[in-house]
């Protein structure tokens, strides 16, 4: 470390707080917009390795107790860096900046709020940019791999607006692809036993695709979280081998099972309901329960106080089957998971749901195929089973075909590439390729109301169909 | 840093015996004034109102976690949003609690608030804790350890028996407290000593004070005036820095 700072820098600062008797400014915050962006840059030889550039007033500039804008821009190279790091690098700002005795860095992105005390000054603080070279040292400390860093500080309010506006494409794109990250592309998943105390025998799953039961973790929180406190209730679960791509079975998710819930459990499937589902806490946000009499699932959400289809309220199923517990035909889940491509993947997805509250059902309906949208009951539709499989008949719900397979005798047609021609028809849901080894069509009678008709049982198809036109002969 | 929380049977008058604990440890330390009583406003009796709680910023969060960006570090999202709730006055800070948890999960949100809060007390040397007799936000260990418990009674054998049950859920919750102590309130004569003292001797209480019954205080309670208005020759007022002189917190 060459460079002297007339200021310490030290761990034991994080968490300082600069009162405002006792500071010089303010920067960012309510008042004054701020930001943070780091940005790597894949060709070296476009960043200048230490170098500071400051736009608008410097440090000593400014009237003490004002407030003022502040925008703080890195650029970064190395071999090993790529833009998917930069969210990650980003993160440490609010880790490495607060390391400076006399200076509050709180909150990341477009929300930060800076103070620096007037004992900074007082101890020999001039510029900018022995704030910003005393982080680019701390980067460089901590992430050898950074082998190149320059910064770029804003204090000129125009240009700080300017700049902002760009840094706000990049978080967007940024959380783009955050969104588009599956649990294909993760090497780990993540573990968190935070609600152990209520759930002792819980194994909280976080994944790309799964957020945890309670809805507060996600995978990347979950990932800052093992990282900052190894030894927390949050750690690395690694994949393993995948059994079952469909169902969401790995073998190290087996295995932290057996270990996390004291040899109770050795089999979880991520994506599945009813075949050795995830455990349920005490603290998910809906519950699902299978309801046998129309072979199909019904969801509720802690704000519906009310009995649904099965005879039973949120509190009595949550008493029934939290605590950890594996329990067939009750499911835990957060609500992020309907939005999940995996939800359910194991028995059909969304084709398998037949009840939701109709809070909840607006609330999550983007996350609904369209084509399911009419099918799924409300209270307003269905406050019991008999009145929900009268629903389910009139909608004509994909899970109607099943019961008629289990009265009519089978007559199976092997489904070709050519869609017959028959009785109107919904349009099916869009299928993944290799998704469905078993697939069954709801039957269907002419409209005229004579007996009979077909029914279609695909089975082990492997086809990916986007609309299905079914008309009657003229 | 020391950590002194008031509690107390409800009516005691506790919360303006914390107003004034603040108001006379800040004549020479930077004290956190901590308002964990949901019924009662300690920051009103300091002069501070405040706007916003802790709870109201955990329930936005609890509301808006799923819009959040995938990437944001929640947790300093968190404290800079309780850091933004601070009342600054010139030689306390006031930071309330507010109403307690509703039926969803927060043992991710708790986990993260007692980081915060335990964060933030590392900035003061005295830390006041105006909480309820039920001790939650101690059950939460929203507070860890405890210097002085100071449990506030007023003249009656109902005040004393709150005070034995918060000693027992302070011994069952696990939390280390270094003192547990009684200071009983409004009391009017030697008669209420003399009954007082001999009542908590039986129930093995450590009674450590006795704050009379004040008429300029009782005057601003019933305006709804802050004590900070309360003179510093007032009984109470007097009371209350003889009991701090007493126990070395100055």
């Amino acid at each position: 470390m060459a460079e002297e700072f007339p200021f310490e820098i030290s761990p034991m600062y994080e968490g300082e707080r600069v009162r405002k008797g006792d500071m010089y400014v303010e920067l960012g915050g309510s008042t004054k917009d701020g930001f943070e962006l780091v940005q790597v840059v894949d060709d070296p030889n476009e960043v200048e390795d230490g170098k500071v550039t400051l736009i608008g007033p410097d440090i000593l500039d400014m009237e003490e107790g004002g407030f003022y804008p502040y925008g703080m821009i890195y650029k970064v190279a190395g071999e090993q860096l790529e833009t998917d790091l930069e969210a990650v690098l980003e993160r440490r700002h609010h880790e490495f900046q607060p390391y400076m005795q006399g200076y509050m860095h709180l909150n990341q992105r477009y929300d930060i709020w800076v103070r620096i005390s007037k004992d900074m000054i007082k101890n020999g603080l001039k510029s900018f940019e022995q704030i910003a070279k005393a982080t680019m040292m701390l980067y460089k400390n901590e992430l050898p791999f950074i082998e190149k860093m320059e910064a770029i500080y804003i204090t000129d309010e125009e240009k700080v607006k300017e700049e902002l506006a760009k840094a706000m494409e990049i978080y967007k794109a940024r959380d783009e692809r955050a969104r588009a990250m599956h649990d294909e592309d993760a090497d780990v998943f993540y573990g968190c036993t935070l609600c152990q105390a209520f759930a002792p025998t819980s194994v909280c799953v976080v994944t790309p695709d799964r957020t945890s039961l309670c809805g507060a973790m996600t995978w990347f929180d979950c990932r800052a979280a093992a990282k900052v406190d190894p030894e927390g209730p949050n750690f690395p679960i690694e994949k393993g081998e995948c059994l079952d791509e469909l169902k969401g079975e790995y073998t190290g998710v087996n295995e932290k099972a057996v270990e996390l819930s004291g040899g109770e459990y050795d089999r979880i499937m991520l994506y599945t309901f009813m075949e050795y589902p995830h455990t349920s806490c005490g603290c998910f946000e809906v519950i699902g329960f299978y309801m046998p009499e129309v072979q199909a699932i019904g969801w509720v959400d802690r704000n519906f106080p009310a009995a649904t289809p099965n005879g039973l309220p949120f509190s009595s199923m949550a008493g029934q089957a939290g605590g950890g517990k594996q329990t067939l035909g009750f499911l835990g889940i957060g609500i992020q998971y309907f939005f999940s491509p995996k939800f359910l993947q194991g028995e059909g997805g969304w084709t398998t749901t037949a009840w939701l509250p109709k809070d909840l059902k607006d609330r999550i309906l983007e996350a609904i195929p369209e084509d399911m949208r009419d099918k799924i009951a409300t209270e307003e539709d269905a406050t019991d089973v008999t009145q929900l499989m009268e629903f389910m008949k009139k909608v004509n719900h994909p899970m109607v075909a099943k019961w008629a397979a289990e009265e009519e005798e089978e007559v199976e047609e092997a489904a070709e590439a050519a869609a017959p021609e028959a009785a109107a028809m919904p349009q099916m849901p869009m299928m993944q390729p290799g998704m469905m080894p078993q697939m069954q069509l709801p039957a269907f009678a002419p409209s005229g109301g004579a007996a009979g008709g077909i029914k279609l049982v695909l089975k082990n198809a492997n086809i990916k169909v986007e609309k299905i036109i079914l008309k009657k002969k003229e | 840093m020391t950590t002194i929380v008031i509690s107390g049977k409800g009516g005691t008058g506790k919360t303006n015996i914390a107003a004034l604990l603040v108001r006379i440890l800040s004549e020479n330390k930077l004290v956190l004034a901590i308002d964990a009583d949901p019924d009662t406003n300690l920051a009103d009796a300091l002069g501070f109102p405040v706007t916003k709680t802790v709870g109201d910023i955990r329930e936005g969060f609890l509301d808006e976690k799923d819009e959040l960006a995938p990437e944001l570090d929640k947790q300093s999202y968190f404290e800079s949003r309780v850091m933004s709730i601070i009342e600054e006055a010139d030689r306390f800070d006031i930071i309330a609690m507010g109403r307690p948890e509703g039926p969803g999960c927060y043992c991710y949100a708790n986990n993260i608030l007692r980081a915060v809060i335990e964060k933030l007390e590392g900035n003061y040397e005295m830390v006041v804790i105006d909480t309820e007799a039920g001790l939650e936000h101690l059950s939460r260990r929203t507070v860890r350890d405890i210097d002085l418990l100071l449990v506030v009674s007023d003249v009656s054998k109902r005040g004393l028996d709150t005070a034995d049950r918060i000693r027992a859920l302070a011994n069952e919750l696990n939390i280390r407290v270094k003192r547990i102590a009684v200071i009983a309130n409004r009391v009017r004569n030697e008669h209420d000593r003399e009954k007082l003292k001999n009542m908590a001797e039986k129930m093995n209480l450590e009674l450590i004070g006795f704050i009379p019954f004040d008429e300029e205080l009782a005057a601003l309670d019933l305006d709804g005036l802050p004590l900070t208005q309360l003179k510093d020759d007032s009984p109470a007022f007097e009371a209350v820095k003889d009991l701090v002189e007493r126990l070395d917190l100055n």
